[in-house]
Order: structure tokens, then C-alpha cells, then sequence
């Protein structure tokens, strides 16, 4: 077990240099100014000249990359040109907001998708099912933002259930930080109307990023567990007496999961992405609305740091589902 | 990246319709509160990374900036004047080289010091010596050894020559306190740091929640030394600027009375939502200039009466019609508000027959030939301005390929004569009242900035922009203006289009707005303003 976390491990710090050298390489040779960008319109040559000497825009290229991968090994993921904050420091005040975002729709789309998985393949071919999976087919091929707008049409501006964006009423004061994820936080704190007023603006983007992949997890399940359910040991389990729900459950959740859990990972990822669009429509400022932003900008440390962050995530998700694999497979630990 | 945006703004337009199909107007009157006080909410698109006043501007910055520091002089009223602010008054000598500004007595920051004379005095010298932001108007005339401090209510400045426009760039240099700041410097960074993210002003309102991607909450001071033009009873209790990227989510949040005040409005949005109940329109003439640029250096643009000719065929009132007549053409290079101004001095209008005659002088007489026109991607207007073009140029015999790209690509592409494109839409802003911010726009000089992706050469114009910069007596100066407009109009580096008019839709119980052309973009000033509701 241990060369098998020491192997997953190795190959992730590959993979996340091969993403720096991309991004990095991506990031330059976009035609793109940054610095005279940030210098302003109207600034004299000498001006742009002095914020390209701050940031090191004025190495060759060999050295600025040679500094961002030292930075990097010190956490240093260099400075934003826009907010001229360290990049890092962006990337801790944003990320809490997209992680609460992420974890909320992942634990809804895994809490309502595996179930209705599990009932679709059921009820296979049946009216439920087919039912399941037009909406399921629907939900994935929504575009974000359109689906974004018209949630907030219908349940801020018609009927004014819930607020259109942002992450708090802007009168109400934050919870004190603890995790930077104001549900967390306002709990931690006892602040149950922060709690609830965190909520309410939480739950329509939290639906918009989470309905593909409800659906990507639903029709995987499905298509495992009817797999599963017509293989032997459930017949035999079957066959023994063993109760419906318990076979159903038990005996073939679990095997049915392996994959699920591969989708899970790999929704991970794709929602860290996505949340680029669904924080912009909802302006909540995490680290998607951060990149938007600052790619706008021509600033590309956050584009990358960003880039990273969501690869590093991607990869930590991953080799835990890896690590989950050989946990609910024993014979995976040993496979090369 | 380029569907990406073009598809979501087309999705949000298709959702405008889809609102407006749900409810026009109406909504909740629902201003927050704070005890007997209310809070002004205020939604704009664009966030406000930094707060250090000499480091960075532009609508949003400037608009919490102004809010939370003081300059001598202010920008006030349409059309705009200076007014005294910090300073009670000032005096020039003959030459207009030396400077004398007098002190209010009872100016003071936050914290309680004073506002005095080297509050001033380093406020000027670290924004010059920090080489950023607001740096470019005075670096070339005021040494920061050239401030004085004469005593604690008299500042001086002597200027290396003559700088007419001297006083319109005063209101943009606020004051800090030097106290906070120097107090906060690492690594000789004159404190940009820690002004990033905080506060060292005397200005109506003070920082209390300062979430730069999404809200910034001010306190208005109660003893503001300026004291409250709306009465103490009627004052704020403070203001929220709440950042909304979407106009979309932006006109929700005005119908539900989530925000008070909103601007960036698309024009159709405009239009359905100024006469919904509860709802008030505020529209005035801008002062940003809209043109589209023509490469003068190469390709068939290169060509000046390619340049006339395009500039004739060019359907000037589809850029009324596009906003829906909430704009008006140019007359002038110059905008009329701008000091200097000259009307007619030949400027194109629609007429085809002359625009075949420039054609046929050209290189290209039965044109055959095809322009890239480059807008920012995302920008609505400017890419239906672009099928205008296309279709004014299609009896010329001249196809257009209409571009979208990101502003950092267009800008960085536009820096060099060989790679800048055909034809590119720009607006300006001037940042002040000086005829010497529009017409540096025709300047050599100007090569490399956004407004001079044409790349226009002109020793002519140089010279008179030049000598007009100089030029203290007003006669002689604006008579070098009239020159210049008139030659940049026979050069034609550009379409001259249009100012489009500045928009915001606010609550009817909003009181106390007042425009001032010389604000940038959505800006407006918060110090007058209160809210009249139970």
C-alpha cells in the first residue's frame, strides 16, 4: 500500500510541474500587455517601464520562469499586476468561497444522484427511469450561465424567494473568518441568520454547478448497478434470502461505486473549472470570477496560480479516489 | 474564449428578454437601513482592486476614492468647474509657473490630525515619486523637490514651464496622511500595501468592509470637516458599492429594490425600464468620445483617400439609432464641452457619391480589398457599430471582417503600426477639461496608446500640440486648437462617431445625484446624496 501512495504521489508532483511549464508557457505567449495594462491608459512609457521592472516582466523569459518555479517551491506564486497583492494572498481570500460552492453542489449531486441512480436501474425501462434519464440527458446538456439566468429570473426577480447573487445581503456582516466558508464560519461563530442568509444566496448557483454532475453521476450509476444487479452474487445473495434493500444497498452500491467514485473525481475538477461561469453570473467572488478578471486584465500569475490550484486539486481528488479504489478493492493496491 | 463570450452575452440578452416578458419596474423600495439612517446601495459592473489613490483610477476606483479622500479642487456641475475643496483658494503668477494654494483651516483625516500644507506636500511628492496612476499629468513639470510647504496652510508648486492645464489636474490628486502611511512603508514602497487595502483619507465616508471582487461598504462621518450639503438629518449613514458583472443580475437587483442605484445599462434596458414605476432615469450628454480608428501606416488604410472614403460612406445615424438616440455625433475631434472646440470643420457625413470620388483617387479605385475591424470582445454596441461598418462599405466595393478580441490583445496588438488592425473601435474618456487630453491624442506621442492605434504621424500637429501645451494666453491657445482639429480632420485617421449619453436608473425616493461630465464612466458623487422614504 505504502509504494502504491508513494507511486500516485510521485506521478501527481509530475503532472503539476508539466501543468507549470504549460501555463506558464500559455500565459506568455498570449499577445498581451500586462504591464501597460495595469499602468493605465494614459501612462507615459517610463511608467510602464517602472511597473515592468517591479513585477520582473523585464527578464528574459528563461529567468522569469526559473523565478516563478523557486517561487513556487517557497509557495510564492508571485503578484497580481491588477490587485498587487501576493497572488497567493488572492488565492486564500477567494478559494474558501469557491471550495463552499463546490463542496455543496459535489454533496448534492452525489446525495441525489447516486439514489436516483440506484432507482432508475431499479426500475429499469420503466416510466420512472426513462423519466430520470431525459431529465438526467436535459440537466447535463443546460448551458451554466443560461440555466444561471433564468434560475435568477424566475426565483430572485418573480417570485423573490431567494437572492440574486453575491455570497451575503451586503448589510450583513460576515462571520469572523475562520475557514473563509461563510456556512462554516457563521455555524462555528453560532450565527444562525448569517447561516441562513449564507444559505439562501448559496443555493441557486450551488443548483446550476451541481445538476450535471447529479446527472453524470446518476446515468454511471445506473448503468453500473443494473450491470451489478444482474451478476451472480446477487443472484446467489438473492437466492439465499438475503432481503431486496440489503442486496440492493449492500451487495451492489458497492461494487456499483467504483466508477462513481471515478466520476466524482473527475467532476471535481470540471466543477472547479465550471465555477468560472456560474461565479460570474452570481458574482461570487471566488477564485473563478478572480481568473475571469484577471484574464481580462492581461494579469496571468493569477490566471496561473488559478490553473494551478485547480490542477493541484484535481490531483489530490484523484489520488484520493485512487487510494479509495484500492480501499474498496484490495486487488487494486497490488495492480502496477 | 471568443464563443464563449459572444454565446453568454447572447444568452443574457436572450434573458433580458425573457425579464422583460416577467416584469417591467415595480418591485420593492427595500434601501437598507441602519438604526434611523439609510445605507445607498449602489451596483456597478466593475470591481475596485485597489484603493491607493496614486496608484490606480478608473470609474470605480475613483468613484470610491473620491468618496474617501479630499483634493484641493473638486469637480463639480455640468458643464464642469473647479471649486475649492481642500484649498479656500489659490493664486498663479504671470507665467503661470508658480502655484500658491491656501488651506481650508478645519480640514481633517480620519483618524482626527489635520490637513495641512505637508499633508499636501507629500501627498504630491509621493504620488510623483511613486511614478504611477496619476503621475503621467504633472511628471514632466514638477520635480517633487519643486513642492514647498511655505507654512502649515500654504503649499507651493513651481512648475519647470508654463502649464496651462496645471489646475484641471488638481482635483484628481487626493490628499493622504502621511502619518498613516509612512507608518505602514516596507521596503521603501511608500506604503502601497497597505493603501492597497486600507484607508488614509479625509473624505466624506471611511472604509469600513472592503471585499474588492464583490462589496465595499463605506461610513459617512458624521463631522465631515466639508460638512453635508443635504443637512445633517437627511445625510446617509454610508453607502454600499456592490460589484454585479452582469447588467442582467444588475437591472434584477434595481427591480427588487436590492440596489438603489445602478449603472452600465444596456440601452434596450434602458429604454423598457426609465418609465417603470418607482424607477428614475438619469441621461446626459457624455463626453466620451467614440471613433474608429484607421491604421495610417499600412494597408489599404495607409491611404488617405481610402481614409475619406470610408470615412463618407460610413452610415453615421445607425450609431444614434444603436442607442436608441441616446447619443449625438461628433462635430469636432474635439467634444463641444471641451474648451477649444471648433464646430464643422468639415467633417464627414453619409454621402456616397463623394466617398466613390475619394475611392477613385486611391490606390484601390474599385476597392476589392477587405479590412479587419477589431472591437473588445463582449462589448455589444461596438459590434453592431462593426455591421454598420459592413454595410456602409459594401458599395465601395470593400468587405469587413468583423473581430472580437480581448481588450489585452487588441491593446497589445494596436501598440505597433505593423500589427495594429485595420480599423479599431475605441472610446475615450478625457480626465479632465484641458483641450491637451484630447488633442495628445493626435500627437506622435500618442503612438502606442489605445487611442493612437493609428499610428498618425504629423509633424504639423506635433508642433501645435506641442506649442498649445505651453501657451498661457487663451486666445493664442485655442487658436492653435482650431488648427489642430482642422487638420486632423483633413487627415482623417479615424471615423469621428459619436458621444454616447451617460446612464443610470435609480430609485424615485434617490435624491441629491448630480452629473458632472468630467466623472469617468458610472461614476457619480456620493456626498450630496440621500435617500427621501420613510
Amino acid at each position: 500500500m505504502a509504494l502504491f501512495v508513494l507511486r500516485r504521489v510521485l506521478l501527481t508532483g509530475l503532472m503539476l510541474f508539466g501543468l507549470v511549464c504549460i501555463t506558464f508557457v500559455v500565459s506568455n505567449v498570449a499577445p498581451s500587455d500586462p504591464a501597460a495594462l495595469a499602468a493605465g491608459p494614459d501612462a507615459t512609457r517610463d511608467m510602464v517601464e517602472t511597473i515592468r521592472r517591479e513585477y520582473g516582466l523585464d527578464r528574459p523569459l528563461p529567468e522569469q520562469f526559473l523565478r516563478y518555479v523557486g517561487g513556487l517551491l517557497t509557495g510564492d506564486l508571485g503578484r497580481s499586476i491588477v490587485t498587487t497583492r501576493p497572488v497567493a494572498m488572492d488565492l486564500e481570500r477567494f478559494f474558501p468561497a469557491t471550495l463552499e460552492l463546490v463542496l455543496l453542489s459535489m454533496t448534492f449531486g452525489v446525495l441525489v444522484g447516486v439514489p436516483l441512480g440506484m432507482f432508475s436501474a431499479v426500475l429499469k425501462n420503466r416510466t420512472p427511469d426513462h423519466a430520470t434519464r431525459f431529465v438526467a440527458v436535459s440537466l447535463v446538456a443546460l448551458p451554466a450561465f443560461w440555466f444561471g439566468i433564468l434560475l435568477q429570473l424566475l426565483f430572485s426577480v418573480q417570485l423573490e424567494w431567494l437572492p440574486t447573487s453575491g455570497r451575503l445581503d451586503v448589510a450583513v456582516p460576515p462571520p469572523p473568518f475562520v475557514t473563509g466558508m461563510l456556512l462554516v464560519d457563521s455555524l462555528l461563530a453560532g450565527q444562525w441568520e448569517t447561516f441562513g442568509n449564507a444559505l439562501s444566496h448559496a443555493i441557486l448557483p450551488a443548483l446550476v454547478l451541481s445538476f450535471p454532475c447529479l446527472a453524470s453521476i446518476l446515468r454511471v450509476n445506473r448503468a453500473e448497478m443494473i450491470e451489478v444487479l444482474s451478476s451472480d452474487y446477487v443472484t446467489a445473495a438473492k437466492a439465499h434470502g438475503v432481503s431486496r434493500l440489503r442486496v440492493i444497498c449492500v451487495h451492489a452500491l458497492r461494487n456499483a461505486m467504483l466508477p462513481t467514485l471515478a466520476i466524482i473525481g473527475l467532476r471535481w475538477g470540471w466543477m472547479l473549472g465550471s465555477t468560472v461561469l456560474v461565479e460570474t453570473v452570481f458574482d461570487w467572488p471566488g477564485i473563478g470570477l478572480y481568473a475571469v478578471s484577471s484574464a481580462i486584465a492581461g494579469d496571468f500569475k493569477p490566471v496561473m496560480g488559478v490553473t494551478l490550484l485547480i490542477g493541484l486539486n484535481f490531483m489530490i481528488v484523484n489520488l484520493i479516489v485512487d487510494l479509495l479504489y484500492g480501499v474498496l478493492d484490495p486487488r487494486l493496491r497490488t495492480a502496477p | 474564449m471568443q464563443d464563449f463570450t459572444i454565446g453568454r452575452r447572447g444568452a443574457i440578452a436572450a434573458g433580458l428578454g425573457a425579464a422583460g416578458a416577467f416584469s417591467i419596474g415595480g418591485g420593492a423600495a427595500a434601501f437598507e437601513r441602519d438604526g434611523n439612517r439609510k445605507i445607498l446601495v449602489f451596483a456597478g459592473g466593475q470591481p475596485v482592486p485597489v484603493l491607493d489613490p496614486h496608484s490606480r483610477y478608473d470609474w470605480s476606483t475613483r468613484l470610491i476614492q473620491q468618496s474617501v479622500y479630499d483634493a484641493l479642487a473638486k469637480y463639480v456641475n455640468d458643464p464642469p468647474q473647479i471649486v475649492p475643496w481642500l484649498a479656500e483658494r489659490w493664486e498663479t503668477n504671470a507665467d503661470q509657473t508658480v502655484w500658491t494654494f491656501h488651506l481650508v483651516g478645519n480640514g481633517k483625516f480620519h483618524n482626527g490630525d489635520p490637513v495641512d500644507a505637508e499633508a499636501v506636500r507629500y501627498s504630491f511628492d509621493r504620488g510623483l515619486r511613486m511614478n504611477k496612476g496619476v503621475a503621467w499629468m504633472l511628471k514632466d513639470v514638477l520635480p517633487p523637490e519643486n513642492i514647498v510647504a511655505v507654512d502649515p496652510r500654504t503649499v507651493r508648486f513651481t512648475l519647470t514651464r508654463p502649464m496651462p492645464s496645471f489646475l484641471t489636474f488638481i482635483p484628481l490628486w487626493f490628499i493622504v496622511n502621511p502619518k498613516q502611511v509612512q507608518a505602514n512603508v516596507a521596503n521603501n514602497d511608500f506604503g502601497e500595501a497597505w493603501l492597497t487595502g486600507n484607508t488614509a483619507g479625509s473624505g466624506p465616508f471611511r472604509m469600513r468592509r472592503f471585499e474588492p471582487q464583490s462589496v465595499i461598504h463605506m461610513d459617512a462621518v458624521p463631522d465631515y470637516w466639508k460638512g453635508w450639503p443635504q443637512g445633517d438629518q437627511r445625510r446617509l449613514s454610508g453607502v454600499i458599492y456592490r460589484i454585479v458583472r452582469e447588467p442582467a443580475a444588475r437591472r434584477a437587483l434595481l427591480q427588487r429594490g436590492e440596489a438603489d442605484i445602478i449603472t452600465e445599462i444596456p440601452a434596450d434596458d434602458f429604454e423598457q425600464l426609465k418609465g417603470a414605476r418607482g424607477i428614475r432615469p438619469d441621461d446626459h450628454r457624455g463626453l466620451t468620445t467614440f471613433a474608429i480608428t484607421m491604421n495610417t501606416t499600412k494597408g489599404p488604410t495607409a491611404d488617405i483617400n481610402v481614409r475619406k472614403a470610408i470615412a463618407h460612406a460610413f452610415d453615421y445615424e445607425a450609431l444614434i439609432q444603436i442607442h436608441n438616440g441616446a447619443a449625438s455625433l461628433m462635430t469636432s475631434p474635439f467634444p463641444e464641452q471641451i474648451p477649444g472646440h471648433i464646430e464643422g470643420p468639415g467633417i464627414p457625413r453619409r454621402n456616397l457619391d463623394r466617398a466613390r470620388q475619394f475611392l477613385a483617387q486611391s490606390r484601390f479605385p474599385q476597392g476589392g480589398f477587405e479590412l479587419e475591424y477589431v472591437h473588445v470582445q463582449g462589448l455589444e454596441d461596438p459590434r453592431r457599430i462593426g455591421l454598420t461598418l459592413l454595410n456602409s462599405l459594401q458599395p465601395l466595393n470593400i468587405r469587413v471582417n468583423i473581430v472580437a478580441q480581448p481588450w489585452p490583445t487588441m491593446v497589445a496588438r494596436g501598440a505597433r503600426g505593423e500589427t495594429a488592425p485595420d480599423m479599431v473601435s475605441v472610446y475615450v474618456t478625457p480626465v479632465s477639461m484641458d483641450p491637451d487630453v484630447i488633442a495628445g491624442k493626435y500627437h506622435t506621442r500618442a503612438q502606442g496608446n489605445f487611442w493612437g492605434m493609428h499610428h498618425l504621424t504629423d509633424q504639423q500637429i506635433s508642433q501645435w500640440v506641442d506649442a498649445a501645451r505651453v501657451e498661457t494666453d487663451e486666445a493664442k491657445r485655442n487658436a492653435l486648437y482650431a488648427d489642430i482639429q482642422r487638420r486632423v480632420v483633413e487627415l482623417q485617421p479615424e471615423i469621428f462617431g459619436m458621444l454616447a449619453n451617460r446612464r443610470w436608473l435609480m430609485r424615485d425616493y434617490v435624491k441629491g445625484f448630480a452629473y458632472c461630465p468630467l466623472r469617468l464612466t458610472g461614476e457619480v458623487d456620493l456626498h450630496p446624496m440621500w435617500i427621501d422614504a420613510a
